[in-house]
């Protein structure tokens, strides 16, 4: 077993464990994206930072991937911590803001707006579909390619694969598309509202049952 | 060829190869490397050779062909032995010359290396500043050696480190003669190496352990590992195998990038050479030890510089980082302990063994030992690679190796480590280059790019380029650095393009910083260093462009405009009238000028010109249109009075009664606006005349007072009143013009108090300010200098007041003193140029030291010129008979980026003189406003608001020279605009801040059909000048109009910047039926 210290608690966790899985071990809420169970742990969406040392040389790593160590002290929300997130939220809203795991997370996380020039792309490049694919299918149909703002997920070549077995395991892990927010159709909406207590959009009455808590409100930035 | 089995064959070779070297035998020496190569080396080399096999030379000469020397800048060159001359930028031509002379012991003087700034030539390349200000001891190998020859490098003491390492007999010994050293990493982060070697042997590594040399160098403007991998690989070779020994690593592998084909080459070769000689493979010198290297190309991407991603590169995956822990000594290359150092970090081995830990650990600075190669390449003169101990000051590689920077323009700051690091501003150049003190700066090491930028460079554009780079690089896995770039560089182009806010700063400085935090690799989290250090270091460029809406270096374009338009501080369009004037269209013209400008025939006579010197004619290394004389030109032409200026009308509740304190240009300047803007304006003057310093400093011969006086009195219509001789402080108070009804009080008074000397004498008789000199001959025509004259200062009054003395009856000479060359003179240049041609002389580099008294005079034995009667007589002490001066060397760069003037003790002499005229600057007469309840600051200028002239007392406002001290008219003229805009939203109430947009050409004027041809080698056309003699003793105007012929010549330089911007105007106006074009 190995000691480290979680906010303030000595704590002993099984050796191999990340911190992570320390931390939600002990009951720690920490946000995650790219993280699932059953996948190899990524570090891609960031969200899971948490601050470790003390002192000048502290600094903020990814729980997901940071092995527990022996005397490691370990801070899950410190004003560090909840400023990264908060940051990191944001730019996630700002490229991908039709998410509702995005949205709730944002939420959860007391984000009421992003400030960047608003995107609405399909995928926010965490690659559990990627590791889904390759960890859990055993098909390796999927991965990344190019570098930078080019990056992008798909077969090689972008041809039709062979090898994929259209099990669907991509789509039913993936945080884009899973329970997307689908705007001004009422009645496919699956956007059942989050926790966002003031709605900014109170005029349209149709919606009352969806509920989308970005200001400006991303349904109806769409509709224009 | 011999493999060597023992380190004695390895050493009797050595000696063969060393006593079998003639070492006096003349050679050249050619770089072959990258940078020399593409500017013609080879050919240099092809007719050297020629020359040599054709004359029956070859048995008296060598070639040698080496990798790079670091003076790319000078590329191609020849370097003779044993001579050491040093002959740059060759042409083809000069090569059997120089071989010749070589040959005959001697040189070709004028193909030497001449020094760009001084234009002093030296025979021994030791001697040349770039080389003498260096420690070269890695580069300084590349010269000896043709990097594929193994025997030119063992004749040189190569693999004698490898020897001496394995003599050690322990490898123990030899990872601790490595820590004892004190090397540190010279990819950037400055990790200990010999620590990072004890880790990796200290791993039990069942599977074999790794060496990687990094040479993945990819950082825009940095090539100093291609260099050393390009000119000397097998001390990179040598020090991977004394690796290999010390930590127990059997495998090696070179990471190198794909775009160094050479470095590929000369690797190769050498790697084959050293394998072949028993130096690497199996059982190496015989001593049991193994140690292969192989080579492994990247394919460019600039995150495999980073660890992690480097070894994912090698075993054949995608090149990108993974999360550390494990770390590479834990688990590297497929799994196996791995130890990656950089090129240097390689190269700098044999050096520790060669030299003994301990010599090795006395170069550099405390805890930074050796020397550290840096390539220094932007704004400099002397553009190359430049080795130097660790903890030498940026000052001294930019300003004593560098050479400055290349022109005028002063240098601002140093970005280095790449788009990884952060810039130094010059203010702290006197930072010594090490790891610890660039971090404590906000900036790293890096692998050891300098880019120079100097008052051209846009801080703001420099961040952007670097995020561009960035966010095309980063490798996307972790969000935070993907999508951080981006964001970034979204930002910084909003503010760029003038679209940025405040709020655009604040977020962008909130995002960095979580970048830098949250980032998985070295790549991110390094990425916000160039926003974050530019940030702290020039925020108020970055305000600048997004509240202003200004990019003071004119690289923004969407800020810029045309550049002539945006340098001039009131917004003149001289594209414009350009042309208008280049159509013949000359009535239009006019009234585009005096729109902005109300004093326009002033401004083309003796406007300092910030447009021609932003003219892109100019900036492209040709010469700037004469904007000047077309101004002049055009203005000529009209009589100032007849043009009406659009008039508002208001409400008369709305009509305010403001007080101008001075009839300077901002005065006048602030009065007409106001009066224009519909209020009523009353001017109080402390002197008898309109125009301040216009009137009493400029001399008629160049600014004639018909024309001054005609334009002067056409801005006083009925809104605006002027009272002469009333000062304020002495005849009015603030609080009285508000009792008598005055709703705003304008301060422009100006700056008119000359400093002083601080020397003993100064107020005897013969000794005068420039101001009292020029206002007394100006405003009374007295005429006060007699005699031989002297002249301290180097600005525009000095000048002027030499000029008027000149012209003056009982002057004999007069001289000029100035304590700094004359490149660094504040005085327009032509204006200098006019007066030498007048026969003023120039002392430069001198400044006083003393003013003596007649009777001291006398003592010293100082011959007093009799004969020569003062104009005016002081009754008090003596009278002046001369000055004692002192020569001046240049020394230290101060922070104003030029040279400190350094006295040389002893070098103290006299000069006879019988007027000693003090122009060394003015400040103004500002005392009494401090009683009134106004801030200043210590040199009496008052502050203000910047944005809004708003003095610290409500409803009074300030501009002109006695906010900023002594300036230029246009910028006066300018602050009484700004001033009138704001007074008048201030009398109405309003929020007195008008959010500004970029200004940019709104106009569309079809421009006329030219043929290129005659515009091409078309001169800029210069107005005549009247003859010196002459002119020497009148006061007629110096300075020809244009004729019509050079004016439309000229115009038609003009390369229309703004027809970039006016597409849109065009388009509208095309279909609306050619309303507003005008053809």
């Amino acid at each position: 077993m190995i000691k480290l210290k979680l906010n303030g608690l000595e704590v002993s966790v099984e050796e191999g464990s990340t911190l992570l899985e320390a931390a939600q071990f002990y009951g720690f809420p920490i946000p995650t994206l790219c993280h699932m169970e059953g996948l190899s742990p990524y570090g891609a969406c960031r969200l899971c930072v948490v601050e470790i040392g003390e002192g000048p040389r502290s600094k903020l790593v990814t729980s997901c991937t940071y092995p527990a160590e022996e005397g490691l002290v370990v801070r899950t929300a410190s004003e560090r911590v909840v400023r990264a997130r908060k940051m990191i939220i944001e730019l996630h809203l700002a490229s991908c803001p039709q998410s509702k795991t995005i949205q709730d997370l944002a939420s959860a996380l007391g984000v009421r707006q992003q400030r960047f020039k608003q995107e609405y792309e399909d995928c926010v490049l965490c690659g559990r579909c990627v590791r889904m694919c390759n960890e859990q299918m055993m098909a390796g149909a999927i991965g990344f390619y190019g570098r930078g703002e080019k990056r992008a997920i798909g077969t090689p070549f972008d041809a039709k694969s062979e090898v994929c077995r259209l099990c669907g395991g991509c789509m039913h892990v993936c945080p884009a598309c899973q329970l997307r927010c689908t705007y001004t159709e009422p009645e496919k909406a699956v956007c059942g509202g989050c926790a966002n207590i003031e709605p900014p959009c109170l005029e349209k009455e149709q919606f009352d049952d969806m509920m989308c808590y970005m200001k400006p409100c991303v349904a109806c930035e769409i509709e224009k | 060829m011999a493999r060597f089995n023992s380190t004695e064959e390895l050493r009797q070779m050595r000696r063969i190869l060393y006593d079998h070297t003639d070492h006096e035998r003349p050679r050249v020496v050619v770089c072959a490397g990258t940078a020399c190569h593409s500017s013609g080396s080879n050919d240099i080399i092809r007719v050297a050779k020629r020359h040599i096999l054709e004359n029956g030379l070859a048995d008296k000469v060598s070639v040698r062909v080496t990798g790079c020397h670091g003076f790319c800048e000078m590329g191609p060159f020849i370097l003779t032995e044993p001579q050491s001359a040093f002959y740059a930028q060759v042409k083809l031509g000069d090569v059997p010359r120089i071989i010749d002379a070589l040959l005959a012991g001697q040189y070709v003087e004028e193909l030497l290396y001449a020094d760009s700034a001084t234009g002093e030539r030296y025979h021994r390349r030791e001697d040349i500043p770039f080389f003498k200000n260096q420690k070269r001891s890695i580069l300084s190998q590349n010269q000896k050696m043709d990097p594929i020859r193994i025997h030119d490098y063992i004749a040189q003491g190569g693999y004698e480190a490898l020897e001496k390492a394995l003599a050690f007999g322990q490898p123990e010994k030899v990872v601790e003669e490595v820590k004892m050293s004190g090397l540190r990493g010279r990819g950037g982060a400055g990790f200990p190496t010999g620590l990072k070697w004890e880790f990796l042997a200290a791993r039990t590594g069942d599977e074999g352990k790794f060496l990687i040399c990094n040479a993945d160098e990819g950082d825009p403007g940095a090539y100093m590992d291609r260099s050393v991998l390009e000119g000397n690989p097998h001390s990179v070779i040598e020090g991977m195998i004394i690796g290999g020994y010390g930590t127990g690593a059997s495998e090696g592998v070179v990471y190198v990038r794909n775009e160094y084909p050479l470095a590929i080459k000369n690797l190769t070769v050498a790697l084959r050479q050293a394998r072949e000689h028993g130096l690497l493979g199996e059982n190496i010198l015989g001593s049991g030890f193994s140690f292969d290297i192989s080579i492994v190309k990247g394919a460019g991407a600039f995150v495999c510089g980073e660890e992690t991603a480097l070894i994912r590169s090698i075993e054949g995956k995608m090149g990108e980082p993974r999360q550390r822990p494990p770390f590479p000594i834990q688990r590297g290359v497929n799994g196996k302990p791995t130890v990656i150092n950089n090129v240097e970090t390689w190269a700098n081995i044999p050096l520790v063994f060669l030299m003994g830990a301990k010599e090795y650990a006395k170069v550099g600075a405390e805890n930074n030992s050796g020397t550290k190669i840096f390539s220094l390449v932007g704004k400099i003169r002397n553009t190359g690679l430049v080795e130097v101990p660790m903890g030498t000051t940026i000052k001294q590689i930019v300003y004593d190796i560098g050479g400055g920077s290349p022109g005028k323009a002063r240098i601002k700051a140093v970005q280095t480590g790449g788009p990884s690091g952060g810039c130094i501003p010059a203010d702290q150049f006197d930072l010594p280059v090490d790891y610890d003190s660039l971090s404590r700066a906000g900036s790293i090491m890096g692998s050891g790019g300098m880019i120079v930028m100097d008052e051209n460079t846009c801080i703001v554009d420099v961040a952007r380029y670097f995020m561009d780079f960035l966010k095309k690089e980063s490798c996307g896995k972790c969000f935070t650095c993907r999508k951080g770039t981006q964001r970034m560089y979204e930002l910084l182009d909003d503010i760029a393009s003038g679209r940025g806010t405040l709020e655009h700063i604040s977020l962008l400085e909130e995002l960095a910083l979580v970048v830098k935090d949250t980032t998985m690799c070295g790549l991110g989290q390094t990425a916000s260093n160039p926003v974050l250090s530019s940030l702290r270091h020039f925020r108020r460029e970055y305000e600048r462009h997004v509240v202003d809406k200004k990019c003071d270096a004119f690289v923004c374009r969407g800020l810029v405009g045309a550049p002539c338009q945006s340098a001039c501080p009131l917004d003149t369009q001289p594209w414009r009238y350009i042309a208008l004037l280049e159509k013949g269209n000359l009535e239009e013209a006019y009234s585009v000028i005096r729109e902005t400008n109300p004093l326009p025939s002033v401004c083309a006579r003796v406007c300092d010109r910030k447009c021609e010197q932003r003219c892109q004619m100019g900036v492209g290394g040709g010469e700037p249109v004469a904007i000047r004389a077309l101004k002049r030109f055009v203005t000529d032409r009209f009589d100032p009075a007849a043009h009406k200026p659009e008039r508002k009308q208001i409400a008369k509740n709305k009509i305010g009664k403001v007080a101008v304190i001075g009839a300077g240009p901002a005065g006048l300047s602030a009065a007409h606006n106001l009066s224009l803007l519909g209020h009523k304006v009353a001017i109080f003057e402390a002197g008898r005349a309109l125009g301040g310093m216009l009137t009493s400093c400029i001399p008629a011969y160049r600014l004639p007072r018909d024309i001054l006086y005609r334009e002067m009195n056409a801005l006083i219509d009925d809104n605006v009143s002027v009272e002469f001789g009333k000062k304020l402080g002495k005849d009015l108070t603030i609080d009285n013009l508000f009792s008598k009804g005055h709703k705003a009080v304008f301060l422009a008074m100006g700056a008119d108090k000359s400093q002083r000397l601080s020397l003993e004498g100064e107020t005897l008789q013969g000794v005068y300010t420039s101001m009292e000199f020029l206002k007394a001959f100006n405003l009374r025509g007295e005429e006060l200098a007699g005699g031989h004259v002297g002249i301290i200062g180097g600005g525009n009054s000095a000048v002027d007041a030499a000029r008027v003395a000149m012209r003056q009856e009982n002057v004999e000479s007069v001289t000029l003193i100035y304590r700094r060359t004359d490149q660094e003179m504040p005085a327009y240049a032509e204006e200098v140029e006019a007066a030498l041609e007048e026969g003023i002389q120039l002392k430069t580099l001198v400044s006083p030291v003393k003013i003596r008294y007649i009777d001291t005079a006398e003592k010293e034995g100082v011959k007093v010129h009799k004969g020569v009667t003062a104009v005016k007589i002081h009754s008090h002490g003596g009278r002046l008979v001369g000055i004692e001066c002192v020569k001046n060397q240049s020394g230290e760069m101060d922070s104003s980026g030029r040279r400190k003037p350094v006295p040389v003790p002893g070098s103290e002499f006299k000069i006879s003189l019988n007027t000693l005229i003090v122009a060394i600057g003015e400040s103004p007469d500002s005392a009494c406003l401090a009683e009134m309840g106004l801030k200043l600051d210590k040199s009496g200028r008052v502050e203000v608001d910047a944005r809004t002239l708003a003095t610290s007392r409500e409803g009074v406002f300030a501009g002109g020279d006695l906010v900023t001290g002594p300036y230029t008219v246009v910028d006066a003229l300018a602050a009484g605009k700004k001033a009138a805009k704001i007074i008048d939203r201030y009398l109405r109430g309003e929020e007195m801040i008008e959010p500004r947009a970029p200004m940019l050409p709104d106009v569309y004027i079809e421009p006329s059909e030219i043929d290129p041809s005659d515009f091409e080698n078309a001169e800029r056309a210069e107005p005549e000048l009247i003859p010196a003699e002459a002119r020497r003793k009148n006061f007629r105007e110096v300075e020809n109009a244009l004729s019509l012929e050079q004016a439309t010549a000229e115009a038609r330089r003009c390369l229309r910047c703004d027809l970039e911007f006016t597409r849109g105007a065009r388009k509208e106006a095309e279909t609306e039926g050619a309303k507003d074009v005008h053809i």
